[in-house]
Parts: C-alpha cells; structure tokens; sequence
C-alpha cells in the first residue's frame, strides 16, 4: 500500500521521501533549507507543539502578515494518507493550518506510514465525525494531492498557480 | 443564428477534445465506468427525490456548525442577499472561486452597480474577467485565448511587459490574485455538493484558490443551486470518486474541501432555486438535474468543438447548457441553441450521471413547437409531407419524374442555385433513384442461397427513406446477403418511420407516420434494418412515443443488419473474392445511432475486416459525426461543412481506397463531399462490402 500510495503521490506530481526516522526526515528538510537559503517557514500548529518538531523546529517559525504574502516553506503533517490516488488527508481544526498548506511555495507533509489506508471510503466514518464536530469551531476534511495545478492557459498543465509548487512527502515511520 | 466558425478556437478545442478522451481513458483503467455512473445517477436520483427533505436537514446541520443559510427563489433574491452581506460586513471588495451559479445570475455586474468590486480568483476565469469576455467552457473557461492574447490582457492589466510564456503568464496571475484575495472582505465559492448529514459543503478544485477564498477573507458567502444537495458523506465520495476522473481525467483533483461552518467571522449559505423546483417537478425533464457539472459533454461535443461557447451557450453550454437555459432563462433563450446540437448521444456516453441529454432536447425542441410556435421550413416538410404518408409519396414519385432534370450521370444531382448554394457546396447531394428500392426488389429479386432458399427462415427488410428512394443497389446488396445464407427475404412496409419530424420536435406528424407504418407491419420474423436512425426509431422512440403493444413487439423485432448477420452467420462470412484480390485499405465510420444506440460498431468492423481479409484503419474521431444530422445540416450547413471537412480530412490521412458504414445518412454526407473534394475513395455500406460471400 506504502508503493502504491508513493507512486499515485508522484504521478500527481509530489516528491516523495522514505527517510529511515523522523531524525533523518527533520535533518533533509533542514537541508533543503540550507540549500535554499532559507531559515524559516510556515509551521502547522499540530506539528510545532509536538516533539520532536518543537524542539527542532524552534527558532524557524516565520509568521505570516498582511504585508507579506509570500512564504516559501511550510511544514504540515498529515492525519491519513490514501493509497488509491496519492491523496494526504487533513482532518483540520484551525485556520492557521490550513493556510500552511496553501500558502507557501514548497510544502513539506510528514505522513506515518501506518496512517496510509487503501481509499476515501475506508476512512468515511472518520470524515463524517470529524465534519460532525461542535467542538471546534470549523472543522474541515483537506484533500490533498500534488502540488497546486492549473491547465487554464491553451490546456497546457502548469504547477503552482495558488498553492504550492512543491509538494514534498516524507512517509515516516 | 449566423454562426461563425474560428479556426484557430476549433483547433484547439479539438485537440483539447482528444487529449482528454485518452486522459480519461487512461484513468478509468481498471474502474467500471459503468457501474460507477450508475451508483452516482441513483444517488442523485435518491437524493433529486429527497430534495425538500436533505434541504432542510443540510439546513439544520450548517446552522448548528454557525452557518447562516438563506433561500433565494430566484436570481434577484439572490443578488440581493448577496449585496446585503457584503454591506453589513463592510466589504468593497469580493473574491470569487469559481462559480457557474454567480454567472447563471449576473452576480458580478449587480455587484459592480452597487460599488462593490468582485474578483475572480480562478486563474481561467480571472483571465476571461481580465479581458471583459465571458467563460466559453465550465471547467476551462478562457479556452478560447490563446497564450499570446492572454499576455496582451495582463499587460493591459498590469501595466507592465508581460512574457507570453506559460508559466510566465500562470507567476503573474498568481501574483495579482493573492493581493487581492488578501485585500477581500468575503470570499464567494459555489459547491460541488451541499452534505445533509453533516451540514458540510464539497468544493473540488486543482488551483488552491478555493482554500485561499474560503479562509483568508473574514466572511465565506457560499451560492449553491438546491440540486447539490446529497444526503451524507458517502454519497461525496461516490461523486469524488468519479468527478474528477470525468472532467479532467485526473484520478482525483489537487484540492478537494468539506467545509463545515465559519472559518473566520462568518459563513453564508444562499440556497438557490431559480426555477429548479419546477424543473424538479417535472418528470419529462428533471433528469437534467442530475448534472454534476463535469463537463464531459462538453468535452466530446462535436458542434461545441466547431464553434466554441461564446455561440453554443446563453450562461450555461452545449446540450446540456441548452436545457438548463430553457428553464432558467427562459425558453426563448434556448431556441436557438436547441437546433445546434446534432443529436448524435455522443455525449450521453460520457455523461457521469446518464442524462439522456439529445432525447432531452429532442422533448425540448418539441416544448419550443408548441409554446413558441414552428418555424416555416419546418412545418412544410414535416406536418405537410413527412406527417402525411400520401403526401410523400406523391413527393418522392413527382422527385423521380423530375430526375431528368436534376440528375447527372453519375448519379448526383446538378448544383443547387441562388441561396440554395450553402447546402451543396460542401457535399454533392444525390439524385433520386430510377426504380425505388421497393420496386427494384419486386421486378429483379430472385431467391438463391446453398440448399433450400429460405430454409433459414424468414426476415423483412426495412431499408428506410434513403435507401428506397436514393440508393436501391444499398437494399438489394442487403436482400443478396441474406438471401444467399439462406433467409426468406420479405419487403417490409416502406413508409417513412417518423425519425426527422420527430428530431426536429413534431410529435404529432412522426406519430403519424410512425402509425400509419406500423399499421402495415406483419408478420413475426426479425426486421433487418439498414439505417440506425430508422432502426431507432422503429425499436425505441417510435414504440415509446405510439404505446401500444404491436408497436412494443416489432420494437423487439427489430435487428441492424450487421448485427444480424454477426449474430447468426459469424462463420458464412468469408473472404470477398474481388476485394481481396485488390487488397483493399478499408475504414470505418461511426454512424451516431449505430454505435451510441445500438452499441454495434465492433460488429461491422468485424464482418467488414473478414469479408475484405483487411485490417480496418482506424480513422482519428471515428466516431465523430459525419455533420449530415438530418434536418441539423439545413439548420446549421456552415457546422455541418466544418464537421464534413474533418471527417474526409481524417479518411484521407489512411490512405484507405473504401469507407465502410452503416448508415445512408453519412453515406449521403461522405460521399458528398468526396464527390466535391475529388477523393478517390469508395464509400459503401456494409451490405454492399458483404455482397460477394
């Protein structure tokens, strides 16, 4: 199921990473940083509270305003992954979240492998509860998969018209 | 309606057509489409029968998530609505995802009167909103413009030099949205389905705009039309699952949402009838309510891809667009457009929910007849000849007494003079023939067939208009084939079936006709039959319009003859010997009816590839319609000259020496335009090609 979900991720256009540990998942990230110049990106709020992330992560937080529009890095992770199309799934909670997911240029997604599942509809229940919810005050169920697309100008496929144009997958263990 | 046809538009939506046709293809591997569209017509058809009830439970469900929902009977109720959202929360500026609804109600013009500036955020429909143009397609609205026109807009917009690359282009407008989207007070997005049981809306997109739209502006207004409805989760996923695979041959979009209640300050459902409830009360029609919108129509359209949705649309397009025009805007509105779609149900092929969208217009033209009266031609030829057996008779005898004038020796008729021109000019149209067919068999049919003539039984041959009146050779072939597998070959009656007044919306005089054949009928043996359209009529429309139980039963009676032959003689046809020796190339051509009714084109090519011991070269757009159409072609004979010149551009490239068919309406329309192309191709029905086993 893990290659199957890999292959449908990259045929959608995401990159997908197997590191061995979330050490070696947090230290190619932090690479890519490196390479890029970067030292800060968008972080999911489920993710900057949780450890490891916290502690790595700290320091790199860069928070979005009204004057700045543009980010380059986000850091999110996802609740299921779905096999049958490469799809990361969000259960979300908050605004902030959501937007990590859309605003940056790159989007990097921490996926548990255990967490990958055949299809939509195994997790259909979990959906309808999630959407159910009343205690947070807007729940919202986020496919995603690949990067942001467009086929608009002469149906030529383009990446990156609202939302990232890079989505990395790092399916750890 | 003076329709003109743009080259370029044409090209790209053709090609559009066939890199979407094998996307699809290719992502509906190992899925029973099938099977997946019946599951999400019945839902929808479930859920159409429910409407009031999810309605109120969607209601019940958004207002306990802080949702506040609002009905609008039609599209001022609902402009006004919106208005009023945008002033109690302070808002100049609006940014919209999306929105075919907002369109359908002239959303963005009410709100501009009233100072408020709304922005599109899809980058299509940014571009065509950029350029003062309206959609020409629901999925991919500035189709219509080119990479370079495009550039000029934004130029124009921004102010600055703009590269006429793509992805240039795709940076630039990437830009200029999201300080707008920042700059909203609201975010306008429609819905792919409104979830009852949890009060949630379904939006499905692949730009991100719609994440962006409904979660950085303090307010979500959201403007759905009361079909969307569906009664849980589940029923989403069954649509997800299919939706995406339809539209764009993607097996699932980049951003799909279930969003319950406000993200920000507030969330605003408008629930939007416009006429709907109507439509759903009607039986005859509320099938068109089961379209999700996937534009799969559009996408295989032949006449949509000739000439684009600036002309086949008022808001919404094609067929489908037409019947939603006719109840929402009003039947005037979709007069015209009605008599621009071919009826070729090439389109219910594809449809993700089973509309059947040309029976549908063919109702609809009808309920044009009838409340807006006929147009002249019309009347004359189908209330006047066609509804009168008699009369067509005395037509057809006064057309062979005339041949002499008319006819060349070649078999086609002389040019038609003066204004008649546009309907000759791109098809020699034939003369009729000296005998009819009916005549032709009584004087020169003599049985013959290994062992006793006739031991096989007995069958009737109905050849239809053309054939026993244009072309007798096509019927005899047929009678030879049949005769020499040992059938008892009978005439059946030759009157006219009642198919074009049917088509072109006269009920009562294809009643007529149909009636006064059936009347005729006997007999309980198979009736072979060597035109689809006939075929169709005699089997499906003709028994479901007459209604009673003879015209049932000779519905059931009725076999296309390549069908038949497959069927019963698979093993008797053998190689032809004269063909072979040629080694002939050989094409196909789908006839509408004969593969998107009767579902038999493999079996013609079958019996066609073994009688000439050849491989058929496939055409590109086999199945694309030849233009003829019946009266479609005099309706619309520059669409109809379009569509002809591809088909003979596409027989051309095989290179083959025969095109093989199944129907005399596109042998009329082909060999036509090879007639006036100079094309050195034999055009022939499948009788004619087994006519030597």
């Amino acid at each position: 199921m893990i290659e199957k979900f890999a292959e449908m991720a990259k045929a959608a256009g995401a990159e997908v990473e197997t590191p061995g540990n979330l050490a070696e998942a947090i230290s190619f990230i932090k690479k890519y940083l490196g390479k890029a110049g970067l030292d800060g990106a968008l972080i999911s709020p489920d993710l900057k509270n949780r450890n490891p992330f916290d502690r790595e992560f700290s320091g790199l937080e860069t928070k979005l305003c009204g004057c700045n529009l543009w980010v380059e890095a986000g850091f999110v992770a996802a609740d299921y992954g779905l096999a049958e199309t490469g799809t990361l799934v969000h259960l979300d909670r908050s605004d902030e979240e959501k937007n990590v997911w859309t605003l940056p240029e790159v989007c990097f997604c921490f996926l548990e492998r255990q967490k990958i599942v055949p299809s939509a509809e195994a997790i259909e229940s979990l959906i309808s509860a999630h959407l159910s919810r009343t205690d947070v005050s807007s729940p919202q169920v986020s496919f995603i998969t690949g990067p942001s697309r467009t086929a608009d100008i002469e149906c030529r496929l383009t990446i990156g018209v609202h939302g990232p144009s890079r989505l990395v997958i790092l399916i750890v263990p | 309606m003076k329709i003109k046809i743009d080259p370029v538009l044409k090209k790209v939506l053709q090609d559009f057509s066939k890199s979407y046709q094998a996307t699809r293809e290719n992502v509906l591997r190992g899925y029973d489409f099938e099977e997946m569209r019946t599951a999400l017509a019945g839902l929808k058809d479930r859920a159409l029968d429910r409407n009031d009830e999810l309605l109120a439970r969607f209601e019940e469900k958004a207002r306990a998530h802080g949702s506040v929902v609002l009905r609008a009977k039609d599209g001022s109720e609902a402009n006004d609505l919106i208005l009023k959202i945008c002033r109690d929360h302070g808002a100049a500026k609006i940014v919209k995802a999306k929105s075919m609804v907002s369109e359908e109600i002239g959303l963005n013009a009410f709100l501009a009167k009233n100072g408020i500036e709304a922005v599109e955020t899809d980058l299509g429909e940014w571009i065509v909103q950029s350029a003062a143009e309206h959609p020409t397609h629901m999925v991919l609205p500035a189709i219509h413009l080119t990479r370079g026109e495009i550039a000029e807009v934004f130029a124009a917009k921004t102010g600055k030099a703009v590269p006429d690359d793509i992805p240039s282009l795709v940076r630039v407008a990437r830009g200029e949205i999201r300080r707008e989207i920042f700059a909203a007070q609201a975010g306008l997005t429609g819905a792919n389905a409104l979830i009852a049981d949890s009060g949630a809306i379904l939006l499905v997109t692949n730009e991100g705009n719609g994440r962006l739209v409904t979660t950085i502006p303090p307010v979500h207004i959201v403007l759905a039309s009361i079909e969307k409805v569906l009664a849980t989760v589940g029923d989403a996923l069954t649509l997800l699952r299919l939706l995406p695979r339809n539209a764009t041959g993607q097996s699932i979009t980049s951003y799909v949402s279930f969003i319950a209640g406000p993200h920000r300050d507030a969330q605003y459902i408008i629930l939007l009838d416009n006429n709907r409830s109507k439509l759903l009360a009607d039986r005859e029609f509320r099938d068109v309510l089961r379209c999700v919108k996937c534009s799969a129509c559009l996408n295989v359209c032949p006449v949509y891809q000739v000439i684009g949705g600036e002309a086949y649309a008022h808001i919404y397009m094609g067929g489908i667009g037409t019947l939603f025009t006719a109840w929402i805007h009003g039947l005037q509105e979709s007069k015209d457009l009605a008599k621009l779609c071919l009826r070729c149900h090439r389109c219910e092929q594809y449809c993700a929910t089973k509309i059947p969208i040309a029976d549908l217009i063919t109702a609809l033209a009808e309920k044009i007849n009838r409340e807006t009266g006929k147009p002249l031609w019309k009347k004359m030829a189908f209330d006047g000849v066609m509804g009168r057996p008699a009369a067509l008779k005395t037509a057809f005898a006064a057309a062979r007494t005339g041949r002499r004038l008319i006819a060349r020796k070649d078999g086609f008729s002389r040019k038609l003079p003066l204004w008649l021109k546009k309907y000759d000019r791109f098809r020699a149209l034939p003369a009729p023939a000296t005998r009819p067919f009916s005549a032709v068999f009584e004087r020169d049919f003599v049985p013959a067939g290994a062992g006793r003539p006739g031991a096989k039984g007995g069958v009737q041959i109905y050849a239809g208009c053309l054939i026993e009146h244009f072309y007798p050779e096509i019927g005899m072939a047929a009678v030879r084939v049949l005769s020499k597998l040992g059938y008892e070959v009978k005439l059946a009656p030759s009157g006219c079936c009642g198919f074009p007044p049917s088509n072109g919306g006269f009920r009562k005089a294809s009643l007529k006709a149909f009636t006064a054949l059936l009347k005729d009928f006997n007999g309980d043996e198979p009736v072979i039959t060597l035109c689809p359209t006939c075929a169709t009529m005699l089997a499906k429309r003709g028994p479901s319009i007459e209604g009673s139980e003879k015209a049932r039963k000779l519905g059931s009676r009725v076999i296309p003859f390549s069908r038949f032959v497959l069927e019963r003689e698979e093993n008797a046809v053998r190689p032809m010997t004269g063909e072979a020796r040629k080694k002939a190339k050989v094409t196909y051509h789908d006839s509408c009816h004969h593969k998107n009714i009767f579902k038999t084109e493999k079996d013609s090519r079958k019996l066609v590839a073994t009688a000439l011991r050849s491989e058929i070269i496939e055409m590109d757009e086999a199945d694309a319609c030849c233009g003829f159409g019946g009266s479609f072609s005099v309706d619309n004979p520059e669409i109809s000259a379009a569509l002809l010149a591809d088909k003979l551009a596409a027989i051309a490239k095989t290179e083959a020496d025969i095109v093989a068919l199944d129907c005399p309406g596109c042998l009329l329309q082909i060999r036509g335009g090879c007639r006036r192309q100079g094309m050195n191709v034999r055009v022939a029905h499948t009788a004619e090609l087994l006519d030597a086993i």
